[in-house]
Formats: structure tokens, C-alpha cells, sequence
């Protein structure tokens, strides 16, 4: 009975957890690069230094002695990004659009006053959102307007697009986009819908919430298929790249597209979850395994990995 | 599965097995340490009248049980008064010997507990020179015995003794020994006694003898012990009733106290007027009894074995033992069901508290605490305190509730609820704030699912340290801890998919 089910996933190729760790993360991800991903600065220093395109960083707090001054710092810039360098699952992340009197309104109306965001710094710093509970530093970088190519399947937020990539070879991608539930935020633990992307033609395919799929976005309505996901090709070579600058063989690459700067990379992930699975409607397994058996000669170039991604996990058209 | 791991978790699984076949085959532990300990009870009033004047020394001489295989003295006790007493080994028997002035005191009691090994016996000491015993018949008896018997010479040991002890009784074999000879015979028993006699027929038929005083192991009350003949077969003793010359079946045990003819009590300087034994039978407790046994053990690993801790610090390894099962429970649970909890161990330390609330109690005092601690945390979220400070705040409240808890449990006669201190108020704390920090980012839904499987984890890993033979299992043969670690690794290399991954992947089992 139960072994009919693994039997149905295995022949699916799904990826599970026990696998993902064993298999994949513990094998190809050293312990040593993990603190490049897990801390957001580090990230964006080597993104920049390898000319990967990342949102621009505005101040940095590491000390609570330094909680009073960020507004400073702000100088005059009406809208920000508020998050732990070390958070995981984007908790911790607060959106201001704009700055009245000494207070601050999120993305969703809410208006906070000073206290409450030196509170939520405070609370930053002393780890409460980082992985492990160690002190961590308070990152505030430029708010991101996302590309209108997923305007009409957005409430609030932005969007962002996670590709999972295999020894630099793109091996699976979705766009998680914002919904109500989700409060702005693109996170799929938190009701955010996710939506697999064909990575040979760049196009949306169907959509999964929670663990069920869907054809329309909740609030907005529109269809979730066939959107065009613009500078799709960039995003694969930048995806492909990140393996290059980490030295993760496994990896979830992170990225927004904005309307005026185009695709920036916003974080990687050391331990991708699965539920791109579900956003595909496929098992990751199979692409992991096709990456395996690729030819020796596309891996020293991300650029031929990720032409080679584009033309072996197309989706047979319908 | 990888090549290494399985060779190392093999290994393990031998070395532990490989221990515990030691412990079972050459020490001769119970392969199930909880199969019931049979122990008897012995207890002896002597009173006595002291004939001497007072200040007068006068000396009290009894034979006492003593470890010999088979049988082993566990505990003793004796209440004497200003009586000393001390034992001394003599010969073959183990006397207790009560000297000094009686004061007050007109009697002294004592008590024993002797442990029968169930398993197989130790091989006995061969008998010594005093079990050769001159023979006491004359001539003409000898003679007369010598010929009673000699048409048994060509049997073997244990047969041979049968048929003696038949002739002993006067049951005619075939052929029945003439009347005359008959007749002389019973002239032999009226003289020496019935023992006398069946000693006289054995020493003749050159078996090593002993006599023996002590007690049946049957619940009684004596004030006579039993007395019977032991006969060396070549391999053991194999008792005989003295008076009857039946052989004792093999499921009666025995007791010896005194061999010899020394009397199994006596006074000197003073009258001895009775003496009353008792034997009852003990159920002893289980932990006891292995560790008095082992305890007296002179055996490598039987030194090395936690009864050789002080019983303080034995019951701390009660519980520490039980926790590498707990931790085996969690990765079962997490890696192939799949249970979603808060923090990885955080259920062990709840199951293990569990033990002094009780299941029921334990879940209850978690959930309220998380809930009220929960509210307190919604409460003081405003009032923007430090992290540090805050969680300190938790603990403080945890361990106030605590207080509440053990004060209402003192009020309603609650034991359950005084117990609450063993509770981790440490990880509950940091429980509560997790618990805030899920429900405000991933919802009420979630977080209460992931307390759900919380509680379900700690209370099946309590479910399952509370099997007491596992526990005594694991606490007789501590090296199953390499078993544990062998099967931790076969876990940590299953990649197979998780119970709960059927249900999430639902979707994709069910289109390919």
C-alpha cells in the first residue's frame, strides 16, 4: 500500500528531502562555502565582484550603538529594504516604500513608527531571524520595482524567479508570486503561488499554492500560464554563474527582475527546497541525473551549460 | 547505500552482539534480564538462656547460608543486641558466631536472602578429603553392607546410587538379598540410625559422602532443619533424604547450612532452648538482584558494568540510556515519517519529562505553558525588549508557571503536577518563542502543526522509553549503544523518500 506510493514517486523522479541531503547538498556542497549564502553581504560582494548584477546596497548596521543612525545614513531615500543578512525563508524582511514624519509605511500600508523599526533592527542584530541564532548584521538595500511581465499575476510584492542549479547547469526553475495571504512576500511557505517556467522557451507553465495546483492567480485572477519571462536568457546564464563564484554544486539562485536595472540577483541557497517539484508538475531527479550523463566539454563554460539547459528541458510543446 | 557506512554499522552491530554473546554465554546473564529472579528468604530466632553470671562471655556458633554455585547470599541482616557477631569460614560451612556479654537481649535474629541462579549451575568444587569419612560399622557390618551391595558394582554412578538407595529403604531388587542378611540390616539401621546406615552402604560402594543440614526451599517454619546426605556423582552432589534414602527430585533445591555433624546450632555458655527458622519465598526486585549479583562479580566486563556504579548514579544512566532510544526515535520519525517539530531534540527532553508527569499531565502542562507563555509573548511583543532579556522573560514565566503548576498539583494531591519541575523550561522557553515567531510568519495553522507534531514525537518516543524491559535491556548490556549508533547510520544513509513526502508530492505521483 504505503510502497505503491513510493513506488509512483520514484517512477515520477521526484526528488525527496533524504535524498536532496545526502545525495546532493552533503556531496556537492562544501561546508566551507556555506557562508557565502547564508550571509546576504557576503553574497552581494562576490556577486559584485564578478559583475553579477545584484540590488544596490545602501547601509549596513552591525552594532546596536549604530541602530540610531541608520536614518542618517538613508540620507534622503524614501524607500528601502530592511533585512537579516543571515535570515532564512525571508523572514525578517520588511519593505518600506516611503518615509512620513519620522515614520515608515511597508509595502502592505502599514504604517510603523521609529521605535518599532530600531526595535526590529535590534532584534535583527541579536539573531533572532539569522539560521543558527548568532548575531547577525542588519542589511538595508534599494526597494526593487519589479518588470511588469508579472504585473497582472502580482498582489503587492515582488516577484521573484528560483532556479535550482546542478553543477552550473540550470536543472529547474518557477516564479513565486506574491499574494495576499502572502503579505507582499514571494516565499511559498507563506501562500506565496508558485509557478513553474519552462526553461527551453522561458514561459510560465501551470501554478501550485500550498500543495495544490492552480491555473489563475488567487487575487488577481489573471492566468498563470504561458507569461513571457523577459531576459530569460540572462537569467540563466547568471543563475549558472553562481555555482561558478560559490563553488555549490546545488543550489537555488534567487533572482528579481527590475523594470529599470533588469535581472539582479538577490540571494542563493544552499539548501533549495523541493517544492519547484510541485510548481513543475516534475520530478527533479530526472534533469539531476540528465546533468550527470551531459557532455564533459559544456561544464568550464556557463554560458554553454546554460544553452545546454535551454535546449535539453524544454517542455514537449502542447 | 554506501559501502563505507554499511561496513562501519556492521561492525558495530558485531561488537555489540559480539559483548552481549560474551555477558549471556561466559558470564551467564539472562538473555531477557527481566525473566522473574527467584530468591528465598531465610530467617533464624535463636533463644537462649545465658547460664553464666552476668559480664559472663558466652558464644552462640550457627551455620549460615554462604555463595557457592548455584546459590548466592545477597543480603544479610542480624540483630543481636550487644552480641558480636562476625562470620568465619570453617572447613566447608560458613559459621556465624555471636560472642560477648547478653545484656538484655535473650535472643538474636538474622536474615538472608539468597538468590538461586536459574541458569545453568557453575561446575562444583570435586569433594576434598573430609568427604571420605572413616567408616563407622564394624567388621562384621562392613562385610555384611559389602555384600548387600556388590551385586550393584557393575552400574554406573547415578544408577548405581538408585539401587543403593533402594536397599537402603529394604526394597528387595531383583534378586532380593537373602532374609538373613535382611535381617542383620535392619539391626544395622536400628544401631546407627537410618543416615548412619545409608552412609555406611555409600562409604562401602567408595562414594564420597557428605552430610548436610539445612532446609528444603519451601515456605516453612522450622525449628528443625532437614537433614540429608549428599553424594558426589563424579560430576555434583546429588542430595539424599537421610531418612527415607530417597534421592531428591531435581526441582527441589536445597539449603545447605552446615555440612558435618557439627549441629547446626550451639551455645556455649548458656542453654540453647529453641530455635525457629523461616524460609519464605522473595520477589526480589528485578534492578536489585542484578546488581547484587554483578556486582559481587570478579569478571571483566561484569566490573565494567554500570551495577558497578554506586545506586545513586545508577539511576542517572537509567535515564541516560534511555536517551540515545529517544534520539533514534526523532531521526525515525524526521527522516522517514517525517513529522515537522520544534528544534530536533527538543521531544526527547520533553518524552524523558514526561516519565515524572506522566504522558496525559506532561501534554497538558505543554500545552498550557506554550499557551500561556505564547500570550505573554504577544503581550510584551509591544513593549520592544532584547532578544537576551526577552527569552529570559520566557524562562522566568515558564518557571512561574511551574510554581503554579506544583502549588495547584500540592492542593489537589497531584503528584503528577508537582513533578512539573523536570520539564525543560529552557527548551519549552525557546518552544514558546518559536512558536510566536511561526505563527506570526507562516500563520496559526502552521505553528500549531508543528506543536502537534511536537507532542507526537515526544509522546510516541515516550511511549517507547517507557518500555521497561527496554530500558533494563538496555541498562544490562550498555554496549547496544553501538547497535544504536549502527542503526543511526543506516538511518543517516536512507534517501529514500519520507512517509509525509507521499503526501506533499501527491500531485506528481499521481500525472506521471
Amino acid at each position: 500500500m504505503i510502497f505503491k506510493h513510493f513506488w509512483s514517486l520514484r517512477k515520477a523522479r521526484v526528488l525527496g528531502m533524504n535524498r536532496r541531503n545526502a545525495q546532493y547538498i552533503m556531496q556537492y556542497n562544501p561546508r566551507s562555502a556555506y557562508p557565502l549564502v547564508d550571509d546576504k553581504l557576503l553574497t552581494k560582494q562576490l556577486a559584485l565582484k564578478h559583475g553579477i548584477p545584484t540590488p544596490p546596497l545602501y547601509h549596513v548596521i552591525s552594532y546596536h550603538g549604530d541602530i540610531a543612525g541608520f536614518e542618517r545614513a538613508l540620507v534622503d531615500r524614501q524607500e528601502f529594504v530592511l533585512k537579516p543578512a543571515r535570515g532564512g525563508g525571508g523572514s525578517g524582511i520588511v519593505l518600506i516604500t516611503d518615509r512620513r514624519d519620522g515614520k515608515f509605511v511597508t509595502q502592505s500600508g502599514k504604517v510603523i513608527s521609529r521605535d518599532e523599526i530600531r526595535y526590529h533592527i535590534s532584534d535583527i542584530l541579536s539573531g533572532i531571524y539569522s539560521l543558527e541564532g548568532l548575531e547577525d548584521k542588519a542589511v538595508i538595500e534599494g526597494l526593487i520595482h519589479p518588470d511588469q511581465a508579472f504585473g497582472k499575476v502580482t498582489y503587492e510584492g515582488v516577484p521573484d524567479v528560483r532556479i535550482i542549479v546542478y553543477l552550473g547547469v540550470p536543472a529547474m526553475a518557477m516564479v513565486r508570486l506574491p499574494t495576499r495571504q502572502s503579505d507582499g512576500k514571494a516565499n511559498l511557505h507563506r501562500g506565496a503561488v508558485g509557478v513553474g517556467i519552462d526553461i527551453g522557451r522561458g514561459k510560465t507553465l501551470d501554478g501550485v499554492r500550498r500543495s495544490g495546483s492552480i491555473t489563475h492567480h488567487p487575487d488577481t485572477g489573471e492566468l498563470l500560464r504561458d507569461i513571457e519571462v523577459p531576459f530569460w536568457e540572462k537569467m540563466l546564464l547568471m543563475a549558472a554563474q553562481s555555482t561558478d563564484i560559490t563553488g555549490l554544486g546545488y543550489l537555488g539562485v534567487d533572482l528579481v527582475i527590475d523594470k529599470k536595472d533588469g535581472p539582479l540577483l538577490l540571494e542563493l541557497n544552499a539548501r533549495p527546497g523541493l517544492q519547484i517539484q510541485i510548481a513543475n508538475r516534475k520530478g527533479l531527479l530526472e534533469r539531476l541525473e540528465m546533468i550527470d550523463r551531459a557532455p564533459k566539454e559544456i561544464f568550464p563554460s556557463p554560458e554553454k551549460r546554460a544553452t545546454w539547459a535551454t535546449q535539453n528541458f524544454a517542455e514537449p510543446s502542447s | 547505500m554506501r559501502r563505507p557506512a554499511l561496513w562501519l554499522a556492521s561492525a558495530l552491530f558485531l561488537l555489540s552482539l559480539s559483548l552481549i554473546g560474551y555477558r549471556v554465554l561466559r558470564l551467564g546473564y539472562p538473555l531477557f534480564p527481566t525473566s522473574p529472579v527467584k530468591a528465598w528468604g531465610l530467617s533464624m530466632e535463636v533463644f537462649f538462656e545465658p547460664t553464666g553470671k552476668n559480664g559472663k562471655e558466652m558464644e552462640i556458633r550457627a551455620g549460615l547460608p554462604q555463595s557457592r554455585p548455584g546459590e548466592a547470599v545477597i543480603e544479610q541482616r542480624n540483630v543481636s543486641g550487644s552480641l558480636q557477631f562476625n562470620i568465619l569460614p570453617e572447613g566447608l560451612n560458613q559459621i556465624g558466631v555471636w560472642s560477648g556479654d547478653p545484656e538484655e537481649g535473650r535472643v538474636i535474629s538474622y536474615r538472608a536472602t539468597v538468590l538461586l541462579n536459574p541458569k545453568r549451575l557453575a561446575k562444583p568444587r570435586p569433594p576434598g578429603p573430609e568427604s571420605f569419612p572413616a567408616i563407622i560399622a564394624d567388621k562384621p557390618e562392613q562385610i555384611l553392607a559389602r555384600r548387600l551391595i556388590e551385586r550393584w558394582a557393575s552400574l554406573k554412578g547415578p544408577e548405581k546410587l538408585k539401587a543403593i538407595a533402594a536397599t537402603a529403604k529394604g526394597i528387595g531388587r531383583v534378586p532380593p538379598p537373602d532374609d538373613n542378611d535382611l535381617q542383620q540390616w535392619s539391626e544395622i539401621q536400628k544401631k546407627y540410625g537410618a543416615e548412619g546406615a545409608l552412609e555406611i552402604l555409600l562409604r562401602v560402594a567408595d562414594f564420597p559422602v557428605r552430610k548436610v543440614q539445612g532446609f528444603v526451599l519451601v515456605e516453612s517454619v522450622a525449628t528443625q532443619p532437614d537433614r540429608w546426605i549428599a553424594v558426589w556423582t563424579g560430576q555434583r552432589w546429588k542430595p539424599m533424604q537421610a531418612e527415607t534414602g530417597d534421592l531428591y527430585p531435581e526441582s527441589v533445591r536445597l539449603l545447605p547450612l552446615m555440612i558435618g555433624d557439627t549441629p547446626l546450632v550451639s551455645v556455649s555458655g548458656g542453654k540453647l532452648q529453641e530455635v525457629r527458622w523461616g524460609i519464605s519465598k522473595q520477589t526480589l526486585s528485578k534492578w536489585r538482584s542484578h546488581f547484587e549479583r554483578i556486582q559481587r562479580s570478579t569478571r571483566f566486563l561484569d566490573r565494567w558494568s554500570l551495577f558497578a556504579l554506586p545506586k545513586e548514579f545508577q539511576e542517572n544512566f537509567h535515564i541516560l540510556l534511555l536517551v540515545p532510544i529517544g534520539v533514534l526515535m526523532i531521526s525515525v520519525l524526521r527522516n522517514i515519517v517525517g513529522f515537522p517539530t520544534f528544534g530536533i531534540f527538543m521531544p526527547v527532553l520533553m518524552a524523558l519529562a514526561f516519565r515524572s508527569t506522566g504522558l496525559g499531565y506532561g501534554l497538558g502542562i505543554f500545552a498550557g505553558v506554550v499557551l500561556t507563555g505564547y500570550m505573554l509573548r504577544r503581550g510584551i511583543d509591544r513593549l520592544r525588549i532584547l532578544l537576551v532579556p526577552r527569552l529570559s522573560i520566557l524562562i522566568t514565566f515558564v518557571i512561574l508557571a511551574f510554581a503554579v503548576f506544583a502549588l495547584i498539583g500540592s492542593k489537589f494531591g497531584m503528584r503528577e503536577f508537582m513533578a512539573v519541575g523536570l520539564l525543560p523550561f529552557v527548551i519549552l522557553s525557546m518552544t514558546i518563542e518559536r512558536f510566536f515567531i511561526i505563527t506570526e510568519e507562516s500563520g496559526a495553522f502552521q505553528a500549531l502543526r508543528t506543536a502537534a507534531g511536537s507532542a507526537a514525537v515526544a509522546a510516541i518516543t515516550y511511549k517507547i522509553i517507557q518500555i521497561d524491559p527496554l530500558q533494563l535491556t538496555f541498562f544490562v548490556y550498555p554496549e547496544l549503544l553501538f547497535s544504536i549508533m549502527g542503526l543511526l547510520l543506516l538511518l543517516g544513509n536512507y534517501s529514500g523518500y519520507r512517509l509525509s513526502e507521499i503526501l506533499r508530492f501527491k500531485i506528481l505521483g499521481e500525472t506521471s
